[in-house]
């Protein structure tokens, strides 16, 4: 039992990062992304082809991941978000345009790097023994960057210029706009937080199992059980929310074959919209 | 020539079904269905596991609509008085479900091995050799009787509550109707349509298999209602018979260049994508659609 709590643990940070850049998204650019699968996939790929043809060590081959995949975001905004946003269109239509996103992204993936499944070029880390635990020293590592990435959003969202222009750009998007945030500029920077914070999540989830065209969208529905479990757009909430997801996920492979785990989620989502569908943390 | 129509109106015609049921959902009722291929693969299975117990196909049908039906309130009921996001997020985890459980409950659906081997319509009657053009038969009767039902049900009051409903939902509720209870009811209503399109594609196919039924095929059908114009039950027709066009026609191509097979399916779907990208950004409206009756974008 201590052990799957340890593996909820590891696979709970990976889901939390996720899900805070979807409940961000959600938050300030008011749409459910679809696409949010293929930016964890997208980042994981990133760090693998700069880890493949450039000799700078993986460490640095993930921060060019993080900081590509964070740049893809940007252009994307410019290309489909922000003309959607100026031509007047509901967040109905940007959702099912971030489908199209989807799509577009998982199979150009399949044609550059084909389906199989890959694995980052690092040495085999060996299990270490806490308390009755295996983990990996590879798995501590995870859990202590992700819990820095998240120390490093609340910094983020509570003391930076940035993150009040966020919180205004979120409560009042006409009052932000009068009193003078530059909206365009505080929805790209948003973008860049939410899919660095996605292409980490990815590399690690890649870390922990392989990289295929299907990684992302197969974690979709956790990632949006943690942010609905944590009150969506609530960013803290989604961290919590990706905790508990990942712990029940993985107690539930005592009772049930391992293939039902993402069943569970969708249980809790169903569960947490019947009888509390602001989630734990309130929220809008 | 006989042929390649009979199979024209099978497949355009069986994904039709599928789409029209979406079109009630999505184009009449502004509902965000986005795992409306979990219903047909509820049709599908519930036809074919009760048809090999012994139980005639009218009523395995039927059961499989009513089982469709009753999920799609469900689920209805359980997001339908939140923002329209969460139906959103839940049907297209539903559809994730049921796949993973039919390709994991091996002793009833046998898992990725899929069923085969079941009971077709007529068969005994029609002989082996005919049937496929006898199916087609089938499928555009099905078409026509789904395509008249939806037709009489947007002129009806039921159909002009909806669609009220759809473009201004505090004014139908001000005038005192349940918007929650007919959202549900075009729900599951349209679930059932993509239930009975389940059951065809079953006699077609005569073997069904969990990975028949991927997210992707909602999105087929997304596409298919989108392109004709959201809210025309014809332009929904039409979307079936272009994007089938467009199946048939890059399968053609495949022909003349050197892709690998992994590469031109994965050059296809991502041409869907840009599809679907391309027509909420410039065409929402579709080609038959007129925009005062879309629910997205004012």
């Amino acid at each position: 039992m201590e052990q799957l709590i340890a593996n909820g643990i590891i696979y709970g940070c990976i889901i939390a990062l996720a899900a805070i850049g979807l409940s961000l998204a959600y938050r300030i650019l008011n749409f459910a992304n679809f696409a949010h699968g293929e930016f964890l996939t997208l980042g994981a790929y990133f760090a693998l082809f700069f880890a493949a043809s450039l000799d700078l060590g993986f460490l640095f081959a993930c921060i060019l991941a993080i900081a590509a995949t964070a740049a893809f975001g940007v252009a994307l905004d410019r290309l489909a978000w922000r003309p959607m946003r100026s031509s007047g269109a509901n967040r109905t239509a940007i959702m099912i345009l971030s489908i199209g996103v989807s799509i577009a992204i998982r199979n150009a993936l399949i044609i550059f790097f084909r389906p199989d499944a890959l694995r980052f070029p690092l040495p085999v880390s060996q299990g270490i023994n806490i308390g009755g635990m295996t983990v990996t020293s590879l798995q501590v590592e995870v859990v202590l960057i992700a819990i820095a990435a998240m120390l490093l959003v609340h910094a983020l969202l509570s003391r930076s210029t940035l993150g009040k222009s966020m919180r205004a750009l979120a409560d009042n998007p006409d009052l932000a706009r009068i009193s003078g945030i530059n909206v365009d500029r505080v929805i790209r920077c948003t973008w860049a937080v939410s899919m660095g914070l996605a292409a980490l999540a990815g590399i690690m989830y890649g870390l922990i199992t392989h990289l295929n065209p299907n990684m992302g969208w197969s974690i979709i529905l956790p990632m949006f059980a943690a942010a609905i479990l944590g009150g969506i757009g609530n960013a803290y909430g989604a961290m919590a929310g990706g905790i508990i997801i990942g712990i029940s996920q993985e107690i539930s492979t005592a009772f049930l074959p391992a293939e039902y785990k993402i069943a569970v989620s969708f249980l809790i989502m169903i569960a947490v919209l019947l009888f509390r569908p602001r989630g734990l943390m309130g929220g809008g | 020539m006989l042929d390649y129509l009979v199979s024209i109106a099978l497949t355009a015609g069986i994904y039709a079904i599928f789409a029209l049921g979406l079109n009630l959902q999505w184009g009449y009722a502004g509902l965000l269905n986005f795992g409306h291929v979990a219903f047909m693969a509820m049709g599908a299975y519930v036809t074919v596991l009760l048809s090999m117990n012994g139980i005639p196909l009218l009523p395995a049908v039927l059961a499989g609509m009513i089982l469709a039906g009753a999920a799609g309130a469900f689920l209805g009921m359980a997001t339908l008085r939140l923002r329209e996001d969460y139906l959103a997020i839940v049907t297209i985890g539903f559809s994730e479900i049921l796949r993973f459980i039919l390709l994991n409950w091996s002793s009833l659906t046998r898992g990725s091995f899929g069923l085969f081997g079941y009971p077709r319509p007529f068969q005994d009657l029609v002989g082996i050799r005919d049937y496929n053009l006898f199916l087609a038969g089938l499928v555009l009767a099905v078409l026509l009787l789904v395509y008249m039902l939806l037709e009489t049900l947007a002129r009806s009051p039921w159909g002009r509550v909806l669609k009220s409903i759809r473009d201004d939902e505090a004014v139908a509720i001000s005038l005192g109707k349940n918007a929650f209870s007919y959202k549900v009811q075009a729900l599951a209503l349209g679930s059932a349509i993509a239930a009975l399109s389940g059951s065809l594609l079953a006699f077609y196919l005569q073997y069904i298999n969990p990975n028949n039924f991927q997210p992707i095929e909602t999105f087929y059908a997304w596409i298919m209602v989108i392109m004709g114009g959201s809210g025309n039950n014809r332009g929904t027709i039409l979307g079936a018979l272009i994007l089938w066009g467009f199946f048939s026609t890059t399968r053609f191509m495949e022909g003349y260049l050197s892709f690998s097979p992994t590469a031109s399916s994965g050059a296809r779907m991502v041409l869907i994508g840009l599809i679907l990208i391309g027509m909420m950004m410039f065409r929402p409206q579709g080609l038959l659609g007129r925009k005062e009756e879309l629910s997205i974008g004012k």
